[in-house]
């Protein structure tokens, strides 16, 4: 798991480094009037792309700034951080307090945190099927490994057959993060059980659960058709289930979503104040839907 | 006249001068896809070599448990068994399909069309075999899915949903739950191998001497007796081989399968489970490995398998044509 995480980070960092030393070696006229700023991204996995598409499209933008993302996981881009190798770290948690403490302790500032976006999953039904909401642990007895939920009838007697699952490829962020919170459990990590078709993009998943009758899926809540159902969720069964939606993903009410964040070391100033301040706009939000992701309002 | 002598020996000189390099350019050209075997040899071994080893083999070959990148502290499964299982499955189904079409096809061609027929058939075959897989893998999965899905639909209790369950076709309730399927990467895949399969039947069909139809006329043979009893018999090493290539394509295809097959790591109970194959394994997950890491050997271990499989193919129908020519000799 973290030599997969350090290859995706070490890829995408590695192309983009290249990209900018060759846009350095190219434009050298027109940094000569300008000067040349580098901002580096470090930390999350998941959020890896998101980043690659702002440094470029803020590139675009202002042609003599150069950020390069790179992933490793967001306990990394913390480290990072505190030691002064990173200017912004990308995370899809919270800072946990010995962290904030260690880099107040080593930097003399307090981490300041912005919420970029929200990854929020849906689980998918077929339109045909009767079934409305669904409990945490059922989704673990369906999808983990040794899980005991095989059929429908056993969630739903009105509804008959095999449960067909989709998911995703096991490169996916969206992958991890499904297995750790719904395969997951009591501190335990499971695997998936076998026989999920994993499904090259987002989209794919809620297509194949369109089209299939006895389908359940999941994928991110931007990937809704009108052609699809989604689950309300419930903790455990008995208790209210919630549907998925933008303001309990923000309100934390939602089992299944998180924030995403972006940190500096104290206000940001100069460039990196102006970098942020982008990714917050309409044009760097903008980027956020394009990933698959929500936009923070 | 010593003039033209002397310059035709010139002439002959310059050309022995270039005898030479355009000999071994020719020769270069001919090693050079030994060296590229070589290289391939090389490489793929290479990069698998530390992992070998350290697999469990058994685990490899006998479970179905195929956890390269696990939760948390987990350790990795390595077991390939239901993706060898998927590769042979399709290309069975594929053979299925396509050995029966393809030389139908190619008799049809070479002994019965006439004309602009023949031309045109000829000219759609070709056709077919220049449409990219990826192209293949769409149909499969927006065309074809949706269109075996619908016929493999069932409720429990009917008729054909008896029949489908008795000869394993599809499952009691759920029919073909998705489009994605065996069947329908079988059928996408015999699509693809059917050309290839074709062309090269016709070729070895062409190649029977005209005096052995006029022959089977002479004794009074009817059509399907010329057919079966001389052209087969006559052409039998190049339909073989005609067929091995068509099984070769079939075996490392790689993008339409991954669309077309659902892409599901199961052991299939029916015909219209999902499933999922080496190849579309290796191209799924190649690109997110770190290099070097257990999990990038071991999908270049599953690239020696699969490499062990088209060569024990490709042996074995040497084999096949030798014994046939032997046969045929001693007769």
């Amino acid at each position: 798991m973290i030599t997969r995480q350090l290859s995706r980070g070490f890829g995408l960092g590695g192309i983009a480094t290249l990209a900018a030393g060759l846009m350095l070696a190219g434009c050298g006229r027109e940094g000569a009037s300008k000067k040349i700023v580098e901002i580096r991204v470090k930390g999350s996995d998941t959020m890896v792309q998101l980043a690659a598409a702002w440094a470029e499209a803020y590139h675009k933008v202002k042609p003599n700034v150069y950020v390069s993302a790179s992933g490793g996981g967001s306990g990394t881009g913390f480290a990072a951080l505190q030691n002064n190798t990173t200017e912004i770290c990308d995370a899809s948690r919270e800072i946990k307090p010995d962290e904030a403490a260690r880099v107040k302790q080593v930097t003399g500032k307090e981490p300041k945190e912005f919420v970029v976006a929200y990854d929020t999953l849906a689980v998918y039904a077929n339109q045909s099927n009767p079934l409305k909401e669904i409990s945490i642990d059922e989704l673990h007895e369906i999808w983990a490994e040794g899980g005991t939920i095989t059929t429908w009838e056993q969630v739903n007697p009105a509804m008959h057959g095999k449960i067909a699952l989709f998911g995703r490829q096991n490169n996916s962020g969206t992958y991890d993060y499904f297995r750790e919170h719904i395969c997951g459990k009591d501190g335990k990590q499971h695997e998936y059980r076998a026989g999920i078709s994993e499904m090259n993009s987002s989209a794919e998943v809620v297509e194949n659960v369109t089209k299939t009758p006895t389908g359940l899926g999941y994928s991110g809540m931007g990937y809704k058709t009108p052609n699809v159902n989604w689950l309300k969720i419930s903790n455990k069964k008995g208790e209210p289930s919630i549907e998925p939606g933008l303001e309990v993903a923000r309100s934390g009410t939602y089992p299944i979503s998180r924030r995403l964040y972006v940190f500096t070391v104290g206000e940001p100033t100069g460039e990196l104040k102006e970098y942020i301040e982008w990714i917050l706009s309409p044009a760097g939000q903008r980027i956020v839907e394009k990933e698959g992701f929500l936009t923070r309002n | 006249m010593t003039t033209p002598v002397s310059s035709a020996k010139k002439k002959f000189r310059l050309l022995d001068l270039l005898e030479s390099p355009i000999e071994w350019t020719i020769r270069i050209c001919g090693w050079s896809s030994i060296i590229a075997i070589f290289a391939i040899f090389f490489f793929t071994f290479k990069e698998a070599a530390p992992m070998v080893p350290q697999l469990d083999w058994v685990h490899f070959f006998t479970s179905p448990r195929w956890i390269p990148n696990p939760a948390g502290d987990n350790p990795p499964s390595f077991g390939a068994l239901a993706l060898l299982v998927g590769t042979f499955t399709t290309t069975f189904i594929s053979l299925a399909i396509a050995v029966p079409v393809g030389l139908g096809a190619a008799v049809y061609i070479s002994e019965f069309a006439q004309g602009k027929v023949k031309e045109t058939l000829k000219v759609v075959i070709e056709l077919l075999a220049a449409i990219p897989s990826i192209v293949w893998g769409f149909i499969g999965l927006m065309v074809l899915g949706p269109i075996i899905q619908w016929i493999f639909s069932a409720t429990a209790g009917s008729t054909w949903g008896r029949i489908m369950v008795t000869l394993h076709l599809a499952g009691a309730e759920t029919g073909a739950a998705q489009g994605t399927n065996l069947l329908t990467g079988g059928i996408i895949l015999a699509l693809m191998s059917v050309p290839v399969i074709v062309s090269l039947s016709e070729d070895a069909l062409r190649a029977v001497p005209d005096s052995f139809r006029e022959a089977a006329l002479a004794l009074g043979a009817n059509p399907w007796e010329t057919v079966t009893r001389v052209l087969f018999p006559a052409a039998r090493n190049g339909l073989l081989a005609a067929c091995m290539l068509g099984m070769g394509r079939a075996v490392g295809e790689t993008m339409a399968v991954l669309l077309a097959t659902g892409h599901n790591n199961r052991i299939p109970t029916v015909l219209t489970d999902p499933v999922r194959t080496m190849t579309a394994t290796i191209a799924a997950e190649m690109g997110e490995t770190v290099q070097g890491s257990q999990h990038y050997r071991v999908l270049f271990i599953l690239g020696i398998v699969l490499f062990v499989i088209t060569c024990s193919i490709n042996v074995a129908s040497d084999l096949i044509v030798k014994g046939v020519k032997k046969a045929n000799n001693a007769r």
